[in-house]
């Protein structure tokens, strides 16, 4: 998905920033390292912004390293975003955060959404954090998935492919499983 | 597979692998030790690995329909200030919204 916002963009100067939420990382995705980490995307562009520095080196003096709380993240975010022509922010299985994680990370995100127009967020997540999502940005293009008949004959390939037991395999099973699996998937 | 990416995947060990984008150029930007230590400043977490992980996958494609509908091109190529900023794809587990691309 990111790849392919890349090559839309053809030679255009966009910026993709990406995450995936992650049911096992709940304890390291916190809402200011998950900020933080689509900052540092941005960030390492064209080596990192004068601002960025500036306010790593007044935390260094002042708080001896301190990380930066979110309200200074989104305010970081918000200038880093400005100075670029367009940024796609992708965030891939929003429902595996924790709920408090991703209340203050949409939060934020409208924050920035709604100050930088040039800003478009490209959000995955099982449909009951839609509710959240819509109550928090109002204005919500959503599409919902489920796979076409394609995409089912696609992942049965990749599984036949990988069998662990290929002598019990023979072309007679193999049409069957692709023939009616699809049929019957489509048919739920 | 476009020069840019065998560049960019060529180049695993450096900062560089960070994030893609097609300025090659950028890809050249120097990070010096202390640039490095204000990314980890910024969050110790490496969302880029995983990204890694989902293109090399063999379903990495599922779904492109998706990215074919009108709801998507609408959103992803309309102008600022005259659109919804926000797409949500929603689905239950398993059904590959992930390996959208």
């Amino acid at each position: 998905m990111i790849d392919r916002l890349y090559d839309q963009a053809g030679g255009k100067d966009i910026a993709v920033v990406g995450l995936y939420c992650d049911f096992l990382a709940q304890q390291e995705q916190t809402t200011s390292s998950m900020l933080g980490a689509m900052l540092k995307q941005l960030a390492i562009r064209r080596g990192i912004p004068e601002h960025i520095q500036q306010e790593f080196q007044k935390a260094k003096r002042v708080f001896g390293g301190q990380g930066l709380r979110l309200p200074d993240l989104v305010e970081i975010m918000k200038k880093a975003v400005a100075v670029l022509p367009r940024v796609f922010i992708c965030i891939d299985g929003l429902d595996e955060s924790t709920p408090k994680h991703r209340r203050e990370l949409l939060e934020s995100l409208r924050e920035i959404v709604r100050v930088c127009a040039n800003t478009r967020l490209f959000l995955t997540g099982r449909p009951h954090v839609g509710g959240e999502i819509m109550t928090c940005f109002g204005n919500v293009v959503r599409i919902p998935i489920s796979p076409t008949p394609d995409d089912i004959r696609s992942y049965l390939e990749m599984r036949l492919e990988s069998d662990t037991d290929p002598d019990v395999m023979d072309d007679e099973l193999r049409a069957d499983i692709m023939r009616v699996i699809p049929e019957k998937v489509s048919e739920m | 597979m476009p020069p840019e990416r065998q560049r960019v995947t060529g180049n695993v060990n450096s900062f560089n692998i960070l994030t893609n984008y097609n300025n090659i150029v950028n890809f050249n930007t120097e990070i010096d030790p202390e640039g490095r230590e204000i990314l980890q400043w910024l969050s110790p977490l490496e969302p880029q690995q995983r990204h890694q992980s989902v293109r090399t996958n063999p379903l990495d494609g599922i779904g492109n329909w998706v990215l074919e509908t009108k709801k998507f091109r609408k959103w992803s190529g309309a102008e600022d200030g005259c659109a919804e900023q926000v797409l949500f794809c929603e689905g239950n587990p398993g059904v590959g919204k992930t390996y959208l691309r």
